[in-house]
């Protein structure tokens, strides 16, 4: 497994590991009664893995687009994320087909009508052409179906963005204004039942595009220039671990001594209960840049056990992380059903297990087929791939990086 | 002596709460932390201490009791029989607003609205307000901050008027786990109820573990039994709410000396 993954070109397997590991984590703590989502980020921290999988993505995809944009310039870097918002548009849609054949099924297999009779889940069963329409839209998104819209609108907002990849500091600033305007002023993209998204696209931006300026790397001449990173300053890192030491307080009396909280004035309690992950907090917002901070001057970039057999899996779906994401999300479905059915221990050994197996499964067949197709067709079957089409020759003969990279990589 | 008897009658009861909760929590068998208040609820007491409690229970269908044999079997008026059992000469009002969809902003409105007719009648103030919220807000997916918002603005109100509150999360059921988000909209319920000092009846913890050690399960029971099912979680659930007011009780007075 570890000949599979990618480490040259000075790649940073941190963010592949952490990414991989956030990945597994959205599938744990999208299937409500796994045990598992007892010890996941969100437990310890006042952020969870979807910050995580935000920053990171803004991490790839600063790296990718933005070395597509400084190799041949904003359309065809351009047209790349829009070919990959289309990508993620079509497996979001793929992904409502499945939950909504998920809740047609466990209502049956339930008999749920007489029991239930304050739930209108069934909406499909209501209004079905406007239920699709408006989730074609966008605008409804049922339950746990709420990260892609995200990713889809924030990619959206990297078009324009990309050439301000050179100008980070505008980038953050434009980004930093809207994030602040939107937040003021409770601003939302709409959903049909009259609220906002689940996760504000218009606020969330902000961590993907500081993710992005830590991941582009601007090319001086023929070579890269190392990403920029944020220099460790002891009282920077001190306040760092002040602040996920307060998350972890808060939280610690919040779910395991509740009374304390009676002997807080009642209105720093309160201001716990308006730390809201809808328009990303900015107290989570700060937790997951200090828990990044933290993570990335303690675990060394060049770290042995980043390269070690246990690592491997999770650097592995960090590598590939669309389709492992998609994966999960559509698995999470399946571990769902099965813990509906029964939720005993053994049962949830299996629901992860193969969870994570077949997470891992992908990315290892999305390494191997990219690796087989970077290596060029095999001596004895030119002959036979020949004719298969102009499109494998023409991606192998653009070899060895360009057609293939910003793709997989984002 | 006349002044004496309901702080001996309160003393008395915080002396036999223990043994109460023991009995009780066999009868349906919930763990003992789920039936803890966690704070106090000293108008309630106080009530309880007059002989008169004027209790307003609102929410979405559950309220109703669902499925049950009949209103008195659902499960504020099994609450009320059975504090008025507990305690010979109590009589308890039970206000039941509840309609099936009712989000928290719209029980947020009923509330207001009992509490203003209660001031309108002589002696007829609410002293406990039984507030279940989150099913319809997870199921629909609404807005949490809008439920977080009306739910501190009522408790901030229902504690500025001198009335005591308990928070009841959505139902266990293993159909809503599946397919709703319902653990965001549990968590956030369980602190804003302790960010307010204010109980919480965990009943989808309590009804997850009767299903668990398969005591009562509503959702897997046949057909035929479904009434008799739905009979006994609501008064399983009452017996449950009964304890934590207890609870909540004792909590009220100063500590006994040992």
């Amino acid at each position: 497994m570890r000949a599979l993954i990618r480490g040259g070109g000075g790649r940073d397997l941190r963010a592949d590991f952490f990414r991989g590991l956030a990945l597994w984590f959205i599938f744990i703590d999208h299937v409500p009664g796994n045990l598992l989502g007892e010890l996941t980020l969100r437990n310890i921290a006042l952020c969870d893995a979807t910050e995580a999988f935000v920053l990171l993505a803004g991490y790839a995809a600063g790296l990718a687009y933005g070395a597509s944009l400084d190799r041949k310039g904003w359309t065809f870097a351009a047209a790349g994320l829009v070919r990959r918002v289309g990508t993620l548009y079509v497996a979001h849609i793929f992904l409502l087909v499945v939950f909504t054949a998920q809740v047609g099924f466990s209502a049956a297999a339930l008999d749920s009508n007489a029991y239930l009779d304050e739930l209108h889940l069934d909406i499909f069963g209501e209004q079905p052409y406007r239920a699709l329409l408006e989730a074609l839209l966008l605008r409804f998104q049922p339950a746990f179906l709420d990260i892609l819209p995200l990713y889809i609108v924030i990619l959206l907002l990297l078009v324009p963005a990309l050439p301000l990849l050179r100008r980070p500091g505008l980038l953050l600033a434009l980004s930093g204004a809207c994030y602040l305007v939107v937040r003021f002023f409770e601003l939302n993209l709409p959903s049909w039942n009259g609220g906002g998204w689940f996760f504000n696209p218009m606020a969330w931006q902000l961590l993907f595009f500081i993710g992005c300026t830590l991941g582009y790397t601007p090319r001086r001449g023929a070579v890269r220039a190392a990403a920029p990173a944020v220099p460790l300053n002891p009282a920077l890192a001190l306040a760092a671990v002040l602040v996920l030491l307060l998350g972890v307080a808060a939280l610690t009396v919040a779910w395991h001594r509740p009374e304390l909280l009676a002997l807080v004035p009642e209105r720093l309690a309160v201001l716990l209960t308006t730390i809201d992950k809808t328009s990303l907090h900015p107290f989570r917002l700060l937790s997951i840049l200090a828990l990044a901070y933290l993570l990335g001057h303690a675990v060394a970039a060049d770290a042995a056990w980043l390269r070690s057999p246990p690592a491997a899996p999770f650097v592995l779906m960090g590598q590939h992380g669309l389709p492992v994401f998609c994966a999960g999300i559509f698995l999470s479905f399946l571990g769902r059903l099965a813990l509906e059915v029964e939720d005993g221990w053994a049962m949830q050994l299996a629901v992860n297990l193969a969870g994570l197996a077949a997470m891992v499964g992908i990315a290892v067949v999305g390494a191997w087929y990219r690796r087989e197709a970077a290596a060029g067709p095999k001596p004895n079957a030119t002959l036979a791939a020949a004719p298969a089409g102009p499109r494998a020759g023409a991606a192998t003969e653009s070899l060895p990086v360009p057609a293939v990279s910003p793709r997989t990589q984002a | 002596m006349f002044a004496l008897r309901p702080a001996l009658l309160l003393l008395l009861g915080a002396l036999l709460a223990p043994a109460a909760a023991r009995a009780e929590s066999a009868a349906c068998g919930a763990p003992p932390e789920l039936l803890e208040s966690g704070a106090a609820l000293p108008v309630t007491a106080r009530a309880i201490a007059t002989g008169r409690l004027r209790v307003v229970a609102t929410g979405s269908a559950s309220v109703l009791g669902p499925g049950t044999s009949g209103p008195e079997a659902a499960w504020p008026m099994r609450l009320r029989a059975l504090l008025e059992a507990r305690h010979p000469g109590l009589r308890v009002e039970m206000v039941v607003r509840g309609a099936r969809g009712l989000t928290a902003t719209d029980t947020a409105a009923l509330i207001a609205e009992e509490l203003a007719q209660g001031q309108l009648q002589q002696g007829g103030a609410v002293q406990l307000v039984l507030w279940q919220a989150g099913t319809v807000e997870a199921v629909r997916g609404l807005d949490l901050d809008d439920m977080v918002d009306v739910l501190n603005t009522g408790l901030d109100l229902l504690r500025a008027q001198g009335v005591d509150a308990v928070v009841i999360d959505p139902q266990f059921s293993r159909f809503l786990r599946a397919n709703a988000n319902i653990d965001a909209y549990r968590d956030m319920l369980r602190l804003v109820a302790a960010a307010h000092a204010v109980p919480l009846l965990r009943r989808y913890e309590l009804m997850r573990y009767w299903a668990e050690t398969e005591r009562v399960d509503l959702e897997r029971a046949p057909r035929s039994r479904r009434v008799a099912v739905a009979d006994r979680l609501n008064d399983c659930l009452a017996r449950a709410m009964a304890e934590l007011l207890q609870s909540g009780m004792a909590e009220a007075q100063p500590a006994p000396r040992p």
